[in-house]
């Protein structure tokens, strides 16, 4: 645990380091005030514009779980980075060979960082929330989004063998975010096609209010990220 | 200290380590030469609990290397032929946060440094230093927390002659200590300077291993070439062993008509040679 420890506080360290992750890591709270309050007010600026009772506000749910991922995903997209650099600067191999092993450079790297996405989800999805989330409702978003950053972090590294590759892996990682949004627009069973997505059942069970709808989505995030350690460990 | 029996491993379904076995003692350097893509890396991967399918019995420390805990890497330190060091961090805090992950309390930084000859420099960023300084620092590193077991890997290779001898006379002090070391190599001179024993990998298997004196003695004796004038230079030679019994060299030196003589050791590179029929590199 002492090593855990050690290499996630390193990990803020190199943050404080590098500017660009370290805005990334305080976007979530900029973004959770355009989210609150930008919002709505571009909401009553379209209605009155085109004279219609709503256009944004049905689909203030989505934007919910939009911002509920913002920061599990901002955090483990900085945390994929870092370990890019590390893998780039060697620093992982020989991260392997000390009491930190591979299992607990991934707790440190992708582990904790999730763990603190989930509280400060908790945290800053009730202040920022635009519709009316049931405390159960909100908890389990918060752990869906903490487990989809977990997938977004491990499909950059696992694809990518440098930052720069890094960097065009995270928009096309960041894609299966949008799953979430499918049932909100495709009312039809064609939505099923994007059914393999952790997101889409978020998106589910947002929209129909119904925690049971978390129950895939859980169960395909821990596939995914199975899967996905795999390949990043005979790629390590 | 290590004990490798019938060990075998393969990336693919033909073998690339095959049948290999040998014991290394506690306090002995140890040398794995051979050329690349011999198995030499592979070998140290499985000995660091890096690759964990192989057949046989690997143990270091007492510990099965495929059955490894954290708790194994307490007592290996390594140094990797590249950097391995946060280049956006000076020196002192990459040896500050590498000592962190250990439960051991580490030796002290400022001694390692002032050991290596980076003292002025222990607050540089890594990014600036040159390729000999990183080669120091990565060893310094290896040897933080006080471990029982040293894998180096080309621990001298680009470094100029004063820090090459630097940093075998800190491996040789790591002996004096008592630290077991795994050295891989490709300088035969240092495998000769350093290593209690050496081990000929060729195709992952090993072909040879000894000593470095005994495996020169054993395949190969020294020799005395000598050259004259006689109607023109001639050249001749004879084992350092039959020099009393070589009767033209005897009459060339009554005559004082010897131009040159000179003794040839056979040294390790072609003790590689004879024995693998190739050469290191």
């Amino acid at each position: 645990m002492k090593a855990i420890r050690a290499s996630f506080f390193q990990m803020t360290m190199i943050l404080r380091r590098d500017m660009m992750l370290f805005v990334c890591c305080l976007a979530p709270i900029p973004a959770g005030f355009f989210f609150r309050f930008a919002i709505p007010f571009l909401e009553s600026l379209l209605t009155e514009g085109f004279h219609r009772e709503a256009i944004l506000s049905p689909y203030y749910k989505l934007m919910d779980i939009l911002f509920a991922v913002l920061s599990p995903a901002l955090f483990c997209f900085v945390s994929a980075m870092v370990s890019l650099e590390e893998a780039d600067e060697k620093t992982a191999v020989y991260l392997f060979v000390t009491p930190l092993t591979k299992t607990g450079y991934l707790a440190a790297r992708f582990g904790l960082p999730s763990a603190a996405a989930f509280f400060a989800t908790c945290l800053l999805l009730p202040v920022f929330k635009l519709t009316a989330l049931s405390p159960l409702i909100l908890f389990l978003l918060a752990a869906g989004g903490a487990l989809q950053g977990m997938i977004v972090a491990l499909l950059v590294i696992t694809i990518s063998s440098n930052k720069l590759e890094g960097m065009a892996a995270a928009k096309l990682s960041m894609l299966t975010i949008f799953g979430a949004a499918i049932p909100f627009f495709l009312r039809s069973n064609l939505q099923y096609f994007l059914s393999p997505l952790p997101a889409f059942w978020i998106g589910k069970t947002v929209l129909q209010d119904s925690p049971l709808f978390m129950l895939p989505a859980l169960v395909l995030s821990a596939l995914w990220i199975c899967v996905l350690l795999k390949g990043y460990l005979r790629k390590a | 200290m290590i004990t490798v029996q019938n060990l075998s491993f393969s990336y693919t379904k033909s073998p690339f380590i095959s049948d290999m076995n040998f014991s290394v003692s506690k306090g002995e350097i140890f040398g794995f030469l051979g050329p690349s893509g011999a198995g030499k890396s592979t070998l140290q991967k499985i000995l660091m609990g890096m690759l964990r399918t192989y057949q046989g019995s690997c143990q270091v420390n007492g510990m099965e290397c495929k059955n490894r805990t954290r708790h194994f890497y307490e007592n290996i330190g390594v140094d990797f032929e590249f950097s391995t060091m946060y280049e956006k961090l000076t020196a002192r805090e990459n040896l500050q946060f590498f000592a962190s992950l250990y439960e051991k309390k580490p030796r002290p930084i400022d001694r390692l440094l002032k050991m290596a000859g980076l003292e002025q420099d222990a607050d540089k960023r890594v990014a600036a230093y040159s390729k000999g300084m990183k080669s120091r620092l990565n060893l310094i590193k290896a040897l933080l927390h006080d471990p029982l077991l040293l894998c180096l890997d080309e621990p001298t290779s680009g470094l100029d002659p004063t820090n090459s001898r630097l940093v075998k006379d800190m491996i040789l002090d790591e002996k004096a200590k008592g630290k077991t070391i795994l050295l891989t190599t490709h300088n035969m001179q240092d495998a000769a300077e350093l290593c209690d024993r050496v081990a000929f990998i060729v195709n992952g298997r090993i072909c040879a291993l000894d000593s470095p004196r005994n495996l020169i003695m054993s395949k190969g004796a020294a020799s005395v070439t000598y050259t004259w004038f006689e109607n023109g230079e001639h050249r001749a030679s004879c084992p350092l062993e039959q020099i009393s019994s070589d009767a033209q060299l005897k009459r060339l030196m009554a005559e004082n008509r010897l131009q040159s003589i000179h003794s040839s050791e056979p040294n390790l590179n072609d003790i590689f040679m004879d024995v693998t029929g190739r050469t290191l590199l």
